[in-house]
């Protein structure tokens, strides 16, 4: 239960960008996935149908509510909880280069910003990308690299030199 | 060779995942285009900025809630779990079916066209059942009557052959 928790949590605190809305989405969510539950077929994997239902949800209240007029929560607010390596001329580089990203990623459209999400901040494979995304791996592969220089684009953008 | 192409497998060139052939060709752009080459480093910088990005743990709070979820939903439960099973799926199929195939022959227009080419077959259809069943009466009655003028004929026959044996 606490390892899904975390999944969801994460995926709609990377999507939304607020923590008050994640936990909100995230308890949404569980409630979703309780009614769900009956009718879940259990030759699937239960993870790429919890990412699925989790997607669809994120996605849906995006497009009703448009979070994207909402400012992100400060990146070092939160995330900055883990570990920090290297010297500490990288680790700054680093840790502004996740603000970057982090400040960046709500000027992507919502399916964008999913697949960058999915793929590079929760590490999924491509092969469970098409599972959760309902999509054919091709259309994946190029969403994804679409996203990143979308992503690359912005965050250069915000860096104030030119792509 | 435009910027386009080598953009669209700029991630498989990160992840090393591109033929050697198509790995070149990105190369050689890349060594005389200096916007891709720059685009590529930031795609570079993006990749190592959400290697391992930090996840955050679900509060307390929000556990309790997520506990609590199923107890709740007991308490209001509408529908019993047990229509909701993957396996009835099959059976509300067919009857949804069944009910927009009733609903089409009953209330659309062209449905009601179609009953009544229905009707006129069904009653075409009985017509000929009762018309054969009256010919095949007429065939009994008549093998009846065969039956009863042979056996006439045999009685008939046995009497003949009884009054010549007795002289």
């Amino acid at each position: 239960m606490n390892a899904y928790a975390k999944r969801v949590l994460n995926l709609a605190y990377q999507f939304s960008g607020s923590y008050q809305e994640a936990e909100d989405q995230t308890q949404e969510i569980f409630l979703k996935l309780y009614g769900a539950l009956p009718k879940f077929d259990f030759q699937r994997n239960f993870t790429a149908w919890l990412l699925t239902l989790a997607r669809n949800h994120l996605i849906d209240e995006y497009r009703r509510t448009k979070w994207e007029r909402t400012q992100r929560d400060d990146f070092d607010e939160r995330t900055t909880a883990g570990p920090l390596a290297g010297n500490p001329q990288e680790t700054l580089e680093r840790e502004e280069n996740r603000r970057l990203v982090w400040d960046s990623l709500n000027s992507l459209s919502a399916d964008m910003r999913m697949a960058v999400i999915l793929r590079d901040l929760q590490g999924r494979s491509y092969e469970e990308m098409a599972e959760v995304l309902n999509l054919p791996l091709g259309t994946v592969k190029s969403r994804v690299n679409r996203a990143r220089l979308a992503l690359a684009r912005v965050v250069a953008e915000k860096r104030g030199g030119q792509p | 060779m435009t910027c386009e192409r080598p953009q669209e497998l700029f991630s498989a060139y990160l992840e090393g995942t591109l033929d050697p052939a198509l790995r070149r060709a990105v190369e050689d752009h890349l060594a005389s285009c200096a916007e891709c080459a720059a685009l590529l480093a930031t795609l570079r910088k993006v990749d190592e900025a959400v290697a391992g990005w930090p996840e955050l743990e679900p509060s307390p709070a929000l556990l309790a809630r997520l506990n609590a979820i199923p107890t709740a939903r007991k308490k209001f439960r509408l529908v019993p779990d047990i229509i909701l099973r993957p396996s009835l799926q099959p059976l509300f199929a067919g009857a949804a079916l069944l009910l927009v195939f009733v609903s089409f022959l009953f209330l659309a227009p062209q449905g009601r066209s179609f009953q009544k080419a229905v009707n006129r077959q069904v009653h075409l259809g009985w017509s000929e059942a009762e018309r054969i069943y009256a010919k095949a009466g007429s065939i009994t009655d008549r093998l009846g009557e065969y039956k009863n003028n042979l056996l006439g004929s045999l009685r008939t026959l046995n009497i003949l052959k009884k009054s010549e044996a007795e002289k």
